[in-house]
């Protein structure tokens, strides 16, 4: 099979796989105690008043009936409007998803940028005092809760020595990388760790590995062999870590959106289930459904690249 | 009576907020300029009839005005849209004057027919959650040049609070009429985007749950205290900050001037620093424990808090000073009716002195010797919920009641409490108007919501309550209230915690914000000194 014909089969399979989402999204939510009339009317409405709006809201129909009637609106792209905010879906999800994705792309690249090297410094020094040190340092980024990181970075770097915001968002495009700066890292922190782990095993295991030794052999240079050889083979396995990561990332930093005021989809998703707001909830989980389907795409085919057996 | 109350609570309010009321009273007011103030959770819906919650409801009267406000103290009413109001024909005729020369923010003069509109809209039983507390209204006239005409189906007590409260704010009817929309609801929802109301301030920009944005209304009508129109902001920016460290570490950095809900374990920290001014507005809030009161529970099972000396031991088990200091840290104070002690008409009885004796001779009296379990559905990741019920387990252990903690989510915990499918759970009210009917018809008149669902039922309330309604002289209306209070404590449907302040915090140089006890934010004379 060709990498167009492999793609298309991919895509194809997304399809069916939407649907189940939407109706597993659909008949969940509804399952919750409690309806988005009861948490927006709270404690003191009358039932009477409960009950118009109730109907108002169509959700005296069958569940069957509400959900061909999403279908139906979905399909053509209209996901309804918010039961809390009373906008449209799309334009509350339009609203965050660009945070949201800056903010998961910056993460993703910090850790990148602090995993790799220091993976191959690790694996190149194993069981060497630089080794140690790295992985100690990771263990502690790791296994540190991430409110917590978030709130000595907050405290240190930005109310005391004032070097960042302390939250929000920021108004253009620079300010909103300098207010996700802090946001990202501490996201990276825990990222990197899980990464630097990965490859320094999957280093350790292709330094090892006899074509490496055959290269050196050869009289290739170090360098080449590293690069050309080992890391190439080692990230293999690394590269479906990150893609799993970042699809994680996409709508489950709500910790990290909270602490440093991010308003991002995380955040939205959660005030959504707790209002049950049904509309925000069904489009949201169906957008992230697709970027994560796309995120895994473009991760299988660095992997093909990296590793021409995985089309085979 | 009424003035004599009036003036005791205008007291309590100013010691209370001692330091507010002296730095206000020395400055004159900066003009000009932007105040940022943090909020825990973003408006939903600025519509003064279909809203339903506190978030709308507090800020709301930044960007319309009702034809009666509440005074600042929260128990009186003042001029609003309104300079005068009269009542006549035995009080079934409600006359109100409108001030000259008001103006929306738009340019619009203020008629009397957007007041009839308003109203009209306001109290139209298929719209909103709030129309009963205009219920009294039979007739509208507008008589212009501003002359409105209340034509009553009876003598209404409540009518110049409920004029008073965000529902019956006054908008622009063209103005809405010609917004774009198939229904009055989606027409609503396009017109709140962008309201237009008689109010201080304008919205300008709104990005849902992220921050809000307000300019001053060059139209409004309210004079500073250079004589020259409010407010004294150029613009005011609400932030949505739910994280509460997060909204304290803004404020400490200067990022922003002011921020709400600052959480009771880190005032003391924030009093002591220099930067800052910790303030704590008496509010109409207080926390109960509710419990249902039936003969039975939704599953069959006899309940044992459907006999009062239970209800009475439960209360006289708990240490109300012991949680206020676990929970408030000292900056809450006991319950002394069921309504707080800035409600209008209260009164304020020594409530169930901790007395664990009392408690256990009550528990054996009602066969219960043992003691008995019972669970309670608290609000999961609540902290106030959590130090509460803590400490009330620990206390009710001592006699013999095991409290078994169930937390849940705030829809479950409503769905249960709706359908009456619960045994306890926690809770706070706040008035949202300066009447006690509102708490009243809800904790103790049977027929609006079974008395917080409870099932508790006193014949003799709900016919004092009915009387009261319609009640125009006030010493008697007082003494309803009285009997109403004493007897609803004495059977103890609720167990009573405590009262506490609103909490927030502004910079030194950020002043004139008022938060009045139903809540409401006022930022009409806010100011920031350069």
């Amino acid at each position: 099979m060709n990498k167009t014909g492999y793609i298309a089969a991919r895509l194809l399979q997304i399809v069916p796989t939407f649907i189940l989402i939407g109706l597993v999204v659909f008949v969940l939510t509804r399952l919750l105690p409690g309806d988005p009339v009861s948490a927006m009317l709270g404690d003191r409405a009358t039932d009477e008043a409960v009950n118009r709006l109730r109907a108002q809201m169509g959700f005296d129909r069958s569940i069957w009936t509400q959900f061909l009637l999403f279908l139906e609106r979905a399909v053509t792209g209209d996901f309804g409007s918010s039961i809390a905010y009373r906008v449209p879906v799309t334009r509350l999800i339009a609203e965050r998803l660009p945070v949201t994705l800056t903010l998961t792309g910056l993460a993703t690249i910090f850790a990148l940028l602090m995993a790799v090297p220091l993976a191959l410094v690790a694996a190149l020094n194993a069981n060497r005092w630089p080794d140690y040190v790295i992985r100690v340092v990771f263990q502690v980024g790791l296994s540190s809760p991430i409110f917590y990181v978030g709130l000595v970075l907050l405290t240190v770097l930005a109310a005391w020595l004032r070097i960042f915001p302390v939250g929000g968002f920021g108004e253009t495009m620079l300010d909103h990388l300098w207010h996700l700066f802090l946001p990202a890292i501490t996201l990276a922190l825990s990222f990197a760790a899980v990464i630097m782990r990965n490859l320094r095993a999957s280093l350790m295991e292709v330094l090892e590995a006899e074509f490496v030794e055959f290269a050196r052999a050869k009289g290739l240079p170090r360098q080449i062999v590293l690069m050309r050889h080992v890391l190439r083979n080692a990230l293999i396995t690394t590269v479906t870590l990150v893609g799993l990561h970042i699809g994680a990332l996409l709508g489950g930093a709500v910790i990290t959106e909270s602490v440093f005021a991010v308003p991002g989809v995380g955040r939205l998703m959660v005030d959504s289930i707790f209002a049950r707001d049904y509309p925000v909830i069904q489009a949201l989980t169906l957008v992230l459904a697709v970027i994560v389907s796309v995120v895994f795409l473009v991760t299988d085919l660095i992997q093909m690249t990296l590793d021409p057996r995985v089309t085979r | 009576m009424r003035r004599s109350f009036l003036k005791a609570s205008l007291a309590t309010l100013i010691v209370a907020s001692g330091v507010v009321g002296a730095s206000l009273a020395a400055d004159a007011a900066t003009r000009g300029g932007k105040m940022i103030y943090a909020r825990y959770a973003d408006s939903l819906f600025l519509d003064p009839v279909l809203n339903d919650a506190n978030v709308d409801i507090w800020v709301m009267n930044n960007i319309y005005d009702t034809l009666l406000t509440p005074t600042a103290d929260g128990v009186g009413v003042q001029p609003g849209l309104a300079t005068k109001w009269e009542t006549s024909d035995g009080g079934k005729t409600f006359t109100l004057t409108l001030r000259e020369g008001v103006k929306f923010s738009d340019g619009t003069p203020l008629t009397a027919a957007d007041v009839k509109w308003s109203l009209d809209r306001a109290r139209d039983p298929k719209a909103g959650a709030w129309n009963s507390s205009l219920a009294s209204i039979d007739s509208i006239e507008a008589k212009e040049p501003g002359t409105v005409v209340l034509k009553l189906k009876n003598p209404d007590p409540t009518l110049v609070a409920a004029l008073a409260t965000f529902n019956s704010a006054i908008m622009p009817q063209k103005l809405f009429e010609a917004t774009p929309g198939a229904t009055p609801e989606d027409k609503a929802k396009a017109f709140a985007e962008k309201p237009v109301g008689t109010g201080p301030f304008m919205l300008t920009s709104w990005k849902r749950g992220v921050s809000m944005t307000l300019k001053r209304n060059p139209n409004y009508w309210k004079a500073g205290e250079d004589g020259k129109p409010l407010p004294y902001l150029d613009e005011l920016e609400f932030q949505i900050i739910p994280d509460d460290s997060t909204r304290l570490l803004k404020l400490k950095a200067g990022e922003i001037d002011g921020a709400e809900f600052i959480p009771y374990a880190r005032v003391k920290e924030l009093q002591s620093d220099a930067n800052l001014r910790m303030e704590l507005w008496p509010s109409t809030r207080v926390r109960y424990l509710t419990m249902f009161a039936g003969p039975t529970f939704k599953d069959g099972k006899p309940n044992p808090m459907a006999n009062v000396k239970v209800r009475q031991a439960m209360n006289y088990a708990v240490n109300k000073d012991a949680v206020i200091a676990i929970t408030t840290l000292g900056l809450g104070k006991p319950m002394r009716s069921f309504m707080s002690s800035t409600t209008p008409l209260f009164v304020g009885q020594d409530l169930y002195k901790y007395d664990p004796a009392k408690a256990k001779a009550l528990l054996a009296e009602a066969g219960l010797a043992n003691g008995f379990e019972v669970s309670i559905y608290s609000l999961s990741g609540n902290s106030d919920d959590q130090n509460d019920l803590q400490a009330v387990q620990q206390m009710w252990s001592q006699v013999g009641i095991k409290l078994k903690i169930e937390p849940v989510d705030n829809p479950t915990r409503t769905a249960r409490y709706r359908e009456e499918n619960f045994q306890m759970r926690t809770a706070a009210w706040t008035n949202d108007i300066s009447d006690p009917s509102q708490i009243t018809s809800y904790f103790a008149y049977w027929p609006n919501i079974h008395s917080l669902h409870s099932d508790f039922k006193d014949p003799r309330i709900d016919e004092l309550f009915e009387k009261s309604q319609r009640e125009t002289d006030p010493k008697a209306r007082a003494e309803q209230y009285k009997e109403i209070q004493q007897r609803y404590n004495e059977a103890a449907p609720i167990v009573y915690l405590y009262e506490t302040p609103y909490p927030v915090a502004f910079r030194k140089n950020a002043k004139g914000f008022v938060q009045i006890p139903l809540g409401n934010n006022l930022f009409e004379a806010a100011y920031v000194e350069k």
